[in-house]
């Protein structure tokens, strides 16, 4: 026992020791997902592999060859590259008001050349990385400290400020919900969750004030779909209707008629859930959403499996970040949430989301391998 | 403290509150987990909602009666011209569209739709190839244009042929088209960028203005879009309507432009290769007449394009889409002799009666500049404008200085583009010395302000801008064109220019000699209505330097012939300016084009008769409110 806790001697693992260690089913279960993403773009497509089906197998490709080098590369790469990483992110995120690209009446996109790329993408994984980094620096015994929230909190108020300006809510509350949910892994006490929770609920009028007129009305519309059907509730209602009449069996593969018939905007992106309850049913549906729920179970037993708390932290992150997409989006077509652009992962057409979350699972199963490693104070260094 | 005893110490107390935090993590994490699976199960619970217990509701709407949301395109605003003449509107467009899904067999649909509406091998080949590529239920182009005989027929024979369907879309008609295509332009289908910013453009004939006023004014133009709502049965056939939101047609839009005059003047440029005209209303700054040649006719490029007819136009020999009168950028030469004169009285480097000596070349240094006749002795300012002089204007220029003309160039309007709604002004050139040393990093030289007195070297201007020039000297005021009538903008007056009145007095003088005074440059082109006088002031410029001179053919050689004028000469109402793309000398080719539109012009009077009013028109559209700036 007491070996355990030891200052153990880094240990290097080859490459066969690694690919011994890796979590081969929970790679199985994520081409699993990727796979019946690819099976649903093929019908959105009226049974197609143009112009969607086709590229997502591409581009699982190369996230599949990312994948593996993230998992592979030493752990403590990552742990020294956590902050800086993350400044390169905000810098990013701070250059798009500057020199970004404007789309559809916001400005999100860089580009560069042809590709263009979300900076708000990329802090997604940073800001996982470098709280978990913090809370490796910081000793246990100073959690509790009232100081000690300070960093992490900046970590995630600036990146969801900036993100709150491009204009988009969607990823702020993102931001707010990993960096939370990993505060509360690392063990803040439970007297400051509830105290943020009760300055929320008192700041909610002020906040209200401050959204945008098309957010109010997608709010405003969530609660009262009646308000405007020809409008912003049409697509509530139409996405209500095609998973509705899906019923238990579903229409059969290729035969949504709702979503053929173009009812559905986004159809092959944000609403993609939508199609495929039609198409598959309940039966269906609840078997994507059980598919998921065993990978965040994996997840958790993976955190739970590793040693230092920067792994633990690494893993946890990315399960939130999973679960908070996958929740959302599917809560938002079925009408729970109002309509916010989240996309479902690695199902829904899109190579930014899919690259971000093949690289956030490639952190999770690089943590898994280097379940063993523990980090020497002098690894760790200082705060910065 | 030495680092063993860190560690030493570190291990000794650590393992415990690491432990401790790993059990915390794996409590907490376990919560989380379990709230996790708990929202999914929420999930489940909205999906059984939806999918077992109110299934059959859903269902009824799916299957049974659809309903089924069509955007209606909005009607786009008419645009007429001063007199009420209708420029650009929407036309019905009858259209026959297969939805293949519908169709028992695309084939016999086809084929029982030709025996009412002719179509093409092509044409079959075309849907043929649509109908396997996109969704079945995406409705497919067979024609448009179908008079009102064969749709009525269509609609008749509806029901026995399943999945066709006849709608009513519109089409964009252009009168006096070819005269008026550079300024009213043309509308087309929404670019990528447009589509990505408001999805209703997506729309099957939906339009966005491309080019001239239409795509200036687009927003006004354009409308909202309607929305209605039908309920289908499962063979796509309209049940019932539900409900509309009916589409706001877009606002109508009266132009300055008396198309009349326009036609006119378009009529008399025909004989030149490339050459344009402006008649500008001095009091209000309107724009009467803008003419471009070669044009081209917009209908050809809004409804059925023929792809490689667009080609040609696109390419074509002397750019035909192009605006020579907003974006040919010209020497003004001689012209420019107006604005060196009053610059020079502004200064106090000349006055009325100092007088000078033309021997037919200027030395400065060693540097020699030609005047292109020997005027002899006595010279005055009025003479020198008169017989266009330019070893007058070399020694005014090298008096005051670059900066000063620069200054005053600008005060008369040149040098900028105006905010009166037509996209794709070019600004020309009003050097400097801050300008060349930020453009060439170069200091300005003497000889250059010398050629720059006769409208030379980097000067450089529109047709639209020396018309602007010519209303400012006519009138004394700081005028700005304007294409756009708004009911309430009549009465406004242009505020005074900052140059002594007399000094203009002299100027215009001096162009009234041009015309009407023997020995003056445009004496031929003087008017023939009795007791009106035309001002104005002639220009020949150099387009090519003398070194590149051989590479190019006889025509490129040549020079551009200017004209800009103004009438009457004593109650200024008319301004106008003319290049002739190589015409040769601007007495020959430009003063009598200009004569004879300005005739025109005179006899109408457009001006002063009041201007059609619409109902459906802004006040004030708040893109094209303008203030005067003082030039």
């Amino acid at each position: 026992m007491k070996m355990l806790f030891a200052e153990a001697p880094a240990q290097k693992l080859d490459l066969a020791k690694k690919l011994l260690l890796l979590n081969w089913p929970f790679l199985a279960l994520i081409t699993c997902i990727v796979l019946v993403g690819i099976a649903a773009l093929y019908s959105v497509a009226g049974g197609s592999f143009e112009p969607w089906a086709g590229r997502q197998v591409i581009r699982y490709c190369v996230g599949l060859a990312l994948l593996f080098a993230i998992a592979f590369l030493d752990i403590r790469w990552w742990l020294k590259g956590a902050y800086p990483l993350f400044l390169v992110a905000l810098l990013l995120m701070a250059l798009v008001p500057l020199i970004g690209v404007e789309s559809g009446g916001a400005r999100r996109w860089l580009g560069v050349g042809e590709l263009s790329f979300q900076p708000s993408e990329m802090m997604k994984i940073a800001l996982v990385l470098a709280i978990a980094r913090y809370y490796q620096w910081l000793p246990p015994e100073k959690i509790w400290r009232p100081d000690a929230l300070i960093p992490p909190l900046l970590m995630i108020g600036v990146p969801a400020l900036l993100a709150l300006s491009q204009p988009d809510l969607g990823t702020a509350a993102l931001f707010g919900i990993i960096g939370c949910g990993m505060m509360f892994l690392a063990g803040v006490s439970w007297f400051y969750f509830g105290a943020a929770i009760a300055s929320v609920v008192a700041a909610l009028p002020h906040l209200w004030e401050k959204l945008h007129d098309y957010q109010k009305e997608r709010v405003l519309t969530f609660f009262d779909p009646e308000r405007d059907p020809l409008g912003s509730g049409y697509h509530i209602l139409q996405s209500k209707i095609a998973i509705g009449s899906g019923g238990l069996a579903g229409k059969g593969y290729m035969q949504g008629t709702q979503t053929q018939l173009n009812f559905l905007p986004e159809k092959h992106t944000d609403f993609i859930f939508t199609m495929f309850a039609e198409e598959m049913g309940f039966v269906g549906a609840i078997a994507l959403l059980a598919l998921y729920l065993l990978m965040l179970a994996f997840i958790t037993f993976m955190a739970l499996r590793c040693r230092s708390i920067f792994a633990k932290l690494v893993a946890g992150g990315m399960g939130l970040t999973l679960f908070a997409y996958v929740f959302i989006n599917v809560a938002m077509v079925t009408g729970l949430v109002p309509v916010v652009g989240v996309p479902l992962p690695l199902v829904s057409y899109g190579g930014t989301s899919m690259l971000t979350m093949i690289i956030g699972l490639g952190f999770v199963l690089n943590a898994h391998v280097n379940r063993k490693v523990t980090f020497r104070r002098a690894e760790v260094g200082t705060l910065w | 403290m030495t680092k063993s005893k860190a560690v030493h110490y570190g291990a000794k107390r650590k393992p415990d509150n690491v432990r401790k935090q790993s059990y915390r993590f794996s409590r907490r994490a376990l919560l989380v987990g379990g709230a996790q699976a708990g929202l999914f199960g929420l999930l489940g619970w909205r999906l059984h909602q939806l999918q077992i217990r109110e299934a059959s509701d859903y269902r009824l709407l799916s299957d049974e009666n659809r309903i089924m949301m069509q955007l209606v395109a909005p009607a786009r605003g008419t645009i007429r011209d001063r007199t009420g003449a209708i420029l650009a509107e929407d036309r019905e467009n009858l259209r026959l569209l297969v939805l293949p899904a519908f169709c028992k067999s695309l084939p016999v649909t086809l084929d029982a739709l030709s025996r009412v509406v002719p179509i093409s091998r092509a044409t079959r080949d075309r849907v043929m190839r649509a109908a396997v590529r996109q969704s079945g239920y995406y409705p497919v182009l067979v024609a448009e244009g179908l008079t009102w005989r064969q749709f009525a027929l269509l609609n008749v024979l509806a029901p026995q042929i399943p999945g066709m369907r006849a709608d009513r879309s519109a089409y964009r008609k252009y009168n006096h088209a070819r005269p008026l295509a550079h300024l009213v332009g043309y509308v087309g289908m929404a670019g990528k960028d447009e589509v990505d910013l408001d999805p209703v453009m997506r729309l099957p004939g939906f339009r966005a203005g491309r080019a001239g006023i239409e795509k200036a004014f687009d927003q006004q133009l354009r409308g909202t879009p309607g929305s209605t709502k039908f309920e289908v049965d499962a063979r796509g056939r309209v049940v019932r309507e539900l409900g509309s939101k009916p589409s706001t047609r877009g606002k109508d839009l009266i132009l300055s432009i008396d198309h009349h005059l326009q036609s006119v003047a378009q009529e008399r440029l025909k004989e030149h290769r490339v050459a344009s005209v402006v008649v500008l209303d001095v009091v209000t700054g309107g724009i009467l007449a803008m003419a471009s040649t070669p044009t081209f006719d917009p209908n050809d490029v809004v409804f059925k394009v023929d792809p490689k007819a667009w080609g040609r136009l696109a390419a074509g020999k002397d750019q035909p889409l192009q605006n020579r009168a907003i974006r040919g950028q010209y020497p003004p030469g001689s012209t420019f002799k107006v604005v060196t004169a009053l610059a020079g009285l502004h200064a106090g480097v000349i006055d009325a009666h100092e007088t000078m000596r033309c021997p037919g070349v200027y030395s400065m240094g060693r540097a020699r500049f030609r005047c292109w006749k020997s005027h002899g002795g006595g010279i005055n300012v009025h003479e020198a404008l008169k017989q266009s002089c330019d070893v007058y204007f070399y020694e005014t220029a090298k008096r005051m200085g670059i900066d000063h003309l620069a200054a005053v160039s600008r005060h008369l309007g040149l040098g900028r583009i105006y905010d009166c709604g037509l996209p794709g002004q070019k600004a020309g050139i009003i050097p400097d010395q801050a300008w060349k040393r930020a453009r060439f990093m170069e200091p300005w030289y003497g000889g250059e302000t010398v050629i720059a007195g006769i409208g030379q070297g980097f000067v450089s201007s529109t047709p639209l801008q020396l018309a602007v020039m010519a209303a400012r000297v006519a009138t004394g005021r700081a005028v700005l064109p304007k294409l756009v009538l708004s009911p309430d903008d009549q009465d406004r007056e242009w505020p005074l220019l900052e140059l002594d009145p007399h000094h203009l007095e002299i100027v215009r003088a001096g162009m009234i000699g041009v015309v009407n005074e023997p020995r003056g440059t445009a004496r031929r082109s003087a008017l023939e209505i009795p007791n009106v006088l035309m001002a104005g002031k002639t220009g020949t410029s150099q387009v090519v330097s003398t070194r590149n001179e051989h590479l190019l053919s006889a025509y490129e050689r040549e020079t551009h012939a200017l004209f800009i004028a103004f009438a009457p000469a004593d109650n200024p109402r008319y301004a106008a300016a003319c290049v002739v793309e190589h015409g040769g000398g601007g007495s020959r080719a430009a003063a009598p084009i200009v004569k004879d539109v300005m005739t025109e012009a005179l006899l109408r009077d457009a001006a002063r008769r009041p201007a059609f009013v619409s109902a459906n028109q802004d006040g004030v559209p708040g893109a094209i409110a303008i203030v005067g700036d003082g030039g």
